[in-house]
């Protein structure tokens, strides 16, 4: 699952959040918990308290301390209820104290006797033997005028007891509770984002091939019907301007090619004639190269139109591009071999890619061509074709006298000529590279212009392979 | 020549009319006008031409509609298609509906009568397996070339200009049209590699006899002949 999607985050988020609150209930519970229970322990032992101070205690002056005793030990039997259980006469001396308790777990001995708790009702904590801690009710109980102090008091362990299986019955059960409320948390988000996901595919389809097609009508009142709304609106827009720059492509085509048709037919009409004065002939030939010339750059002007409109229509199939290269190069040597240059190529690594061949074709050319144009007769230039890391690189380097480093970044620019090239007066339209970039731009490749250290500029193409689009 | 032979253009621009008019003319064609697409299609259907110009954006009938109802009628007649529109579907759409020849706008008038002229000589091109121009011997079986008798070594790139030079003899053939019957594609840049084949071609065939065959014709084409070319 991808990680970045919104329902991975969603779902993450929500289990997250829930977790916290799951945590933060049961911390919420277990003080509760904990609270009452002390309560409930507390008032237990003050019952105890007050029962042996009223029914036993008070009655000593009739009864005598010996029956005090006998009888808490018969009634409460502290020892096996677990409880400590004392009795303190007004000079400080135990009057009662119970024994050991069955479970060890505390010594009714090590209980200190606390010489200022005479005053009334209270409760304190006593910690006793390894740290165990003891509930401690105590209470001033008048024998006659004699003040004695009951005391009555219970392990904690008790209440730790029933704290500690409820943290283990949490920690059992919190898990498999927030895993299945995660997953249905899931289920709902994917429930959720179904109409988007199937909004998203019909959207691509319709970018990419039908702008006259409409996403499917949504009518739930919701979000998503707001936002399938929007996204046709927005598709209708693009759908009128990609039409009228298309319009505009062919209006202009047509309406740029009907005089420079009627220029140059006329011009070589002219030229028919055989009794022109010899001046007249040689401005009509310049009229008709210029016408001639004209003519490449509205056609460069349009193709790179209908390239970057995206109208240009490009025919997708997965082709070898070192295959390509090889053969375009060996179609175009002999140009080269007619100017001295040796041309190398080195495309022996496969590398299939997905594109218009045909537009491929006029990259390698113009680049080619390029090279040979400004390449001094005797240089060298090379062409290589290589796959690496799921691209396709390819790239023509030349020994010609390189760029100039200030218009290295405007080679792609429309009629940009540097005014080396200006001066030595080499043909060209001044549009060859752009067209380059846009057709590399209109298959996703990039393309870049470098000079070489040893001199020579070299041009970049990379774009994926076929395998990885 | 070319006396006796009647082509009808259908084109609606008056100026671009004009000038194809005159030099077909020129060329002594018979020439018969239609501004318009209904025009155009009454006259093809009333009277026998021997090749049809038609231009594509027309008024009333679009070109394409004129030439599939031509085409019903009519299956000899060569059809060239003029347009300012180059779309490569365009393309197929009018060769799917009976167009013999495509020209593009600005057009070389030059280029056109050379295309013209291909058409209306199709039905006897030569055929045979051994073609002689003068001298020249071409055995299309076996890709050998011999002049004057002696073998010449070409490489198949080479062989293929020559060959449908030879095919052509007599006739001039355009740059496009070396390049769009040797190298099935045709490239802004790629047509300069014409002029260098031919020129390697001329130094094995042409440079070392008097007598040349290869010709350059107005700087649109070449010619293949033992003697003058028209």
């Amino acid at each position: 699952m991808n990680p970045r999607s919104i329902r991975f985050r969603l779902t993450t988020w929500y289990a997250g959040l829930l977790l916290i609150v799951a945590l933060a209930f049961a911390a919420y519970t277990y003080k509760r918990l904990d609270s009452y229970l002390t309560q409930e322990m507390e008032q237990s032992l003050s019952n105890r308290v007050f029962k042996i101070s009223d029914t036993l205690v008070a009655n000593i002056p009739k009864t005598g301390e010996e029956y005090v005793a006998r009888e808490i030990k018969a009634r409460y039997a502290p020892e096996l209820n677990e409880r400590f259980i004392r009795v303190i006469r007004p000079d400080s001396s135990i009057l009662y104290v119970s024994g050991i308790p069955s479970d060890n777990n505390f010594d009714p001995g090590e209980v200190p006797i606390r010489s200022g708790l005479t005053a009334g009702h209270a409760t304190h904590e006593e910690v006793v033997k390894n740290g165990a801690r003891l509930l401690v009710v105590s209470k001033p109980a008048l024998a006659g005028q004699e003040r004695y102090m009951v005391e009555v008091g219970a392990s904690e362990s008790v209440i730790k007891d029933v704290l500690n299986r409820f943290v283990i019955a949490l920690a059992m059960g919190l898990p498999v509770f927030v895993g299945i409320a995660t997953f249905g948390g899931y289920l709902l988000v994917r429930w959720a984002l179904d109409p988007v996901q199937k909004i998203t595919g019909a959207a691509q389809e319709i970018t990419l091939h039908h702008l006259d097609k409409r996403l499917p009508a949504i009518r739930t009142g919701d979000e998503i019907e707001k936002l399938s709304n929007t996204l046709n609106q927005m598709i209708s827009r693009l759908d009128r301007s990609y039409q009228m720059s298309s319009r505009f492509t062919a209006d202009a085509s047509h309406e740029l090619r009907t005089p420079l048709t009627i220029m140059r037919g006329e011009l070589e009409m002219l030229l028919l004639e055989k009794k022109l004065p010899e001046g007249v002939v040689e401005m009509l030939s310049s009229l008709f190269e210029e016408t001639a010339r004209l003519s490449k750059i509205v056609e460069g002007l349009l193709a790179i139109s209908r390239l970057d409109t995206g109208e240009a229509r490009m025919n997708r199939v997965k082709f070898d591009l070192s295959e390509l290269a090889a053969t375009t190069a060996s179609q175009m040597c002999l140009l080269a071999e007619d100017k001295k240059i040796k041309m190398t190529y080195d495309t022996g690594t496969p590398a299939e890619v997905l594109g218009d061949p045909s537009k491929m074709k006029q990259v390698l050319v113009n680049l080619l061509d390029n090279a040979i144009k400004y390449t001094p007769d005797g240089g060298a230039i090379h062409l290589s074709v290589n796959a690496l890391n799921g691209r396709a690189l390819m790239e023509v380097s030349d020994t010609g006298p390189g760029i100039p480093e200030a218009a290295l970044r405007h080679v792609f620019e429309r009629f940009y000529r540097t005014d080396e090239v200006r001066s030595r007066d080499i043909e060209g339209t001044g549009l060859g590279l752009s067209i380059v970039q846009s057709i590399c731009n209109a298959h996703g490749a990039t393309i870049t212009a470098e000079n070489r250290k040893s001199g020579g500029c070299s041009f970049a193409v990379e774009m994926s392979l076929a395998t990885h689009t | 020549m070319n006396s006796g032979m009647r082509i009808l253009l259908v084109e609606d621009e008056d100026k671009v009319a004009r000038f194809v008019t005159l030099g077909l003319k020129a060329e002594r064609f018979a020439v018969d006008r239609a501004g318009d697409g209904k025009t155009g299609l009454e006259l093809a259907m009333a009277s026998p031409y021997d090749l049809l110009i038609v231009d594509l954006m027309l008024p009333g009938l679009s070109g394409t509609e004129l030439i599939s109802k031509v085409r019903n009628k009519n299956t000899e007649v060569p059809i060239i298609v003029l347009t300012a529109r180059d779309a490569v579907d365009d393309k197929v759409k009018n060769f799917e509906a009976g167009a013999d020849d495509y020209l593009t706008k600005p057009f070389a008038f030059a280029e056109l009568l050379i295309r013209i002229k291909a058409l209306l000589r199709r039905g006897p091109v030569n055929r045979s397996n051994i073609i002689r121009v003068g001298d020249l011997e071409i055995e299309r079986l076996t890709h050998q070339v011999k002049r004057n008798n002696v073998a010449v070594k070409l490489t198949s790139k080479e062989y293929g200009l020559l060959e449908y030079l030879a095919v052509n003899a007599g006739r001039v053939v355009s740059r496009t049209m070396i390049i769009e019957h040797v190298w099935d594609q045709s490239f802004e840049g790629f047509t300069n590699i014409v002029d260098v084949y031919i020129r390697q071609l001329r130094a094995k065939i042409d440079d070392p006899f008097k007598r040349k065959l290869i010709h350059t014709m107005r700087s649109v084409g070449y010619s293949l002949s033992d003697g003058e070319v028209k």
